[in-house]
């Protein structure tokens, strides 16, 4: 009989279109685990690991998790390292606002296209390539730094250095493709959020070895230029870390898997009309702007900010900065944290509402931090804003796995592209031109956040629900199996494509929230049956 | 519970709304120094290389007297208005604690009515940008009590420019492209290597 396997990540083990299939007559909140898998951790019967042990590096799972977070973190600092020492380079090159502003807006729009793209090439080509090609095709990029002299060298450098930032999809996705769908948002949420810490970590990073290199004799134009190989040499080191040490899944690499036939290849055209015609797929990417693209325009101009209105000296405001964007080493794991536990008790709605919740808190403290005029008092500020929007974004993310099986790759693109284009849109109405002042720019980007953050009440799934309607009565349209399984068509359904998909369905039954009544078997859907 | 909470988070806001505003405010300094220096008006210097020669003393048509308060001299080099357009980290402003217009020092001394006279080499950390020369009187709180500089009071002439260090090197140039160049071929390499090893 042969093996017949669905899209990446499953593992169909003795199921084929001829034989009985997994019975679905009784559904459990219980995932169903595969106990003859050999691997580090416990896994379900898509060899996704059902536990997340932080501290072990062991092949595939947790190591796949160190590799993604810290090659995402890499291109963090690079993006963001210019930002602490602006005050500096618009020295050096003679910049007026507007090209700091504009630089701001290059940085994070580069990769609005690059994530579209990598959520293809993932679909597509696998996570390992697509993160390994990203960074180590930007690194040249970061050591182009080096050559600048004006302000529109600084701002397409800038631009093409941001295009790395599309390592986030490529993170998200590696981390769907190896982790069960319950933690998913934890996994998800820590992932992204460390990798995200980078933007923090850069602002403390790049003063200190400017001042290094100052010290040890260069002038400070020169010197800044010099700080700029250390982001350049961490984008080579981790890529060549990924393609050596990294796989796509977690029985092995996407392109040897797929040459077995283990896996079937999508078509590409297919896998976006499914993401695009999906309107919870808007929704996200519109709320998305307003979690992480205004993590982003903060990590681009607070530390400026700190040291013009408040009068501190280069590293002090650096330091501050950094708060923001370190926060993220639990922040963003508490939002997805917090969506996981929502979803015990609540389901779906719990998800959605905790989002919510979460979004507007940290708007409302956004337009305090423009507000306030006392440094303890802006700092405090800051750091609520920083929690609420980085848990947010964790608690995005343990919503988009949901959204779709078959297009996950091209939607978790969208939403970040979404994300970069928050941080564009926001940099350039609040804080590129001229009449506003950052302060008031910081107190209407919060209004703007929590308008933005209100189309969540729309988003609605038929089989659990949305944060005010309950989910649709139909036992056939009100089922998980029913909501996957609609992404294929009867051709592919009679090739056996959608397998996955059902799979997943099964293993995601526990967003019904609280006790889980068995559901009643869905007519029709189980394939080939005798 | 919400009240209480709102009300501190309301009532903290508006005391820090009492800003600072002691200090002493350049419009209340009158100008009894003479400042002149080298620089003529449109000069093009460069950092790093050319030097300025600033004298300074004290106006005798003043009354006597009125520099007694007077102890240290500092000599800054300020931004003119031309560049501080669109930059409002070098905004001026009334209230000398916040002003940014005059970031530059040049040099400190000790009170002297006159003959004095400084030779400063333009440091190369000083960006490109059009200038003029200010000297502050300080007294003994370290407190400005008076000024002068070498422009009139718009700001409008005799004002030079300097031309800054652009802080690029040539070893800099080679050592970027050869690092970019590694990262490209061991790239291209890896992913040869690995179709080579699939096809076996």
């Amino acid at each position: 009989m042969p093996e017949i396997e669905g899209s990446p990540g499953t593992s169909m083990h003795g199921v084929t279109g001829r034989e009985p299939v997994l019975a679905f007559s009784v559904a459990s909140p219980m995932v169903h685990m595969d106990h003859n898998a050999k691997f580090d951790l416990p896994v379900d019967s898509e060899h996704k690991a059902t536990v997340f042990k932080l501290f072990s590096f062991a092949n595939p799972h947790m190591r796949t998790f160190h590799l993604s977070w810290i090659s995402f973190f890499t291109t963090f600092i690079s993006t963001f390292a210019a930002a602490p020492l602006v005050p500096i380079i618009r020295d050096n090159l003679n910049l007026t606002k507007s090209d700091i502003g504009n630089a701001g807006v290059a940085s994070v729009s580069g990769s609005i296209f690059s994530r579209l793209v990598m959520g293809a090439v993932c679909d597509l080509l696998g996570p390992r390539y697509g993160c390994a090609f990203l960074i180590m095709l930007s690194a040249p990029t970061v050591f182009c730094m080096s050559f600048v002299s004006d302000a529109s060298g600084y701002i397409v450098v800038r631009f093409m250095i941001g295009f790395s930032l599309a390592t986030f999809v490529s993170c998200q996705y590696w981390m769907s493709t190896m982790f069960n769908s319950k933690i998913i948002g934890l996994v998800n949420g820590t992932a992204a959020g460390w990798g995200n810490m980078g933007g923090g970590a850069t602002q403390l990073l790049m003063p200190v070895l400017f001042e290094i290199i100052k010290k040890a004799g260069a002038t400070p134009f020169t010197a800044w230029r010099i700080a700029f190989f250390v982001p350049g040499w961490f984008n080579v080191i981790m890529g060549i870390l990924v393609l050596t040490l990294g796989q796509d899944l977690p029985d092995g690499n996407l392109g040897a898997l797929q040459k077995k036939g283990d896996v079937a290849k999508d078509k590409f055209g297919k896998v976006l009309w499914y993401a695009v015609t999906n309107y919870r797929t808007w929704i996200f990417v519109l709320l998305y702007g307003y979690s992480m693209g205004v993590e982003l325009t903060i990590d681009n101009v607070i530390a400026e900010y700190f040291y013009d209105r408040f009068d501190l000296q280069l590293h002090l405001a650096g330091i501050i900065a950094a708060c923001f964007g370190m926060a993220n080493l639990l922040a963003r794991p508490f939002g997805g944290f917090t969506s996981d536990y929502m979803a015990k008790r609540f389901g779906m709605r719990g998800r959605l509402w905790n989002l919510w919740l979460l979004q507007t808190a940290g708007g409302v403290c956004c337009v305090c931090l423009g507000l306030v005029n006392s440094l303890p008092l802006a700092i405090t500020f800051m750091m609520l804003f920083s929690i609420g929007a980085q848990a947010a974004c964790g608690a995005t993310f343990g919503i988009i796995p949901f959204i779709s099986r078959r297009s996950l790759g091209i939607i978790s693109g969208m939403t970040g592209a979404g994300g970069n284009f928050g941080s564009g849109l926001t940099q350039l109405i609040f804080f590129a031109s001229a009449p506003f002042s950052t302060a008031k720019g910081l107190t209407y980007m919060g209004l703007m956040i929590i308008g933005c953050t209100l189309p969540v009440s729309l988003v609605h799934f038929p089989q659990w629900g949305s944060m005010f309607l309950p989910p649709s009565k139909d036992i056939v349209k009100g089922s998980e199996e029913h909501y996957y399984v609609s992404e294929w068509t009867e051709e592919e359904k009679q090739k056996g494509m959608h397998q996955a998909s059902l799979k997943f369905a099964e293993n995601c039954r526990s967003e019904r929230g609280g006790k889980v009544a068995s559901a009643p078997t869905p007519p029709n859907n189980t394939p080939g049956h005798v | 519970m919400e009240v209480p909470a709102s009300f501190v988070v309301v009532s903290l806001l508006l005391s820090c709304f009492v800003g600072t505003s002691y200090g002493v405010y350049f419009s209340s300094l009158n100008k009894t120094l003479i400042v002149t220096a080298t620089p003529k008006q449109g000069q093009v210097l460069k950092a790093g290389e050319d030097k300025i020669t600033v004298t300074w003393r004290f106006n005798k048509t003043y009354p006597a007297g009125t520099d007694s308060s007077y102890k240290t001299i500092k000599i800054k080099l300020c931004y003119a208005p031309v560049s501080q357009k669109d930059r409002s980290w070098r905004k001026t402003v009334d209230l000398l604690k916040k002003d940014k217009t005059c970031p530059h020092k040049i040099v400190a001394r000790p009170y002297a009515a006159s003959n004095n006279t400084f030779t400063w080499t333009i440091e190369r950390d000083i960006p490109s940008a059009v200038y003029f020369v200010r000297a502050f009187a300080v007294n003994a709180e370290d407190q400005q009590v008076a000024y002068g500089q070498t422009t009139d009071a718009h700001k409008s002439t005799n004002l030079f420019e300097v031309q800054a260090i652009t802080g690029r090197h040539v070893s800099l140039d080679v050592a970027s492209i050869c690092f970019s160049a590694f990262s490209i071929v061991s790239l291209a390499g890896f992913f040869y290597m690995e179709k080579r090893k699939g096809k076996k």
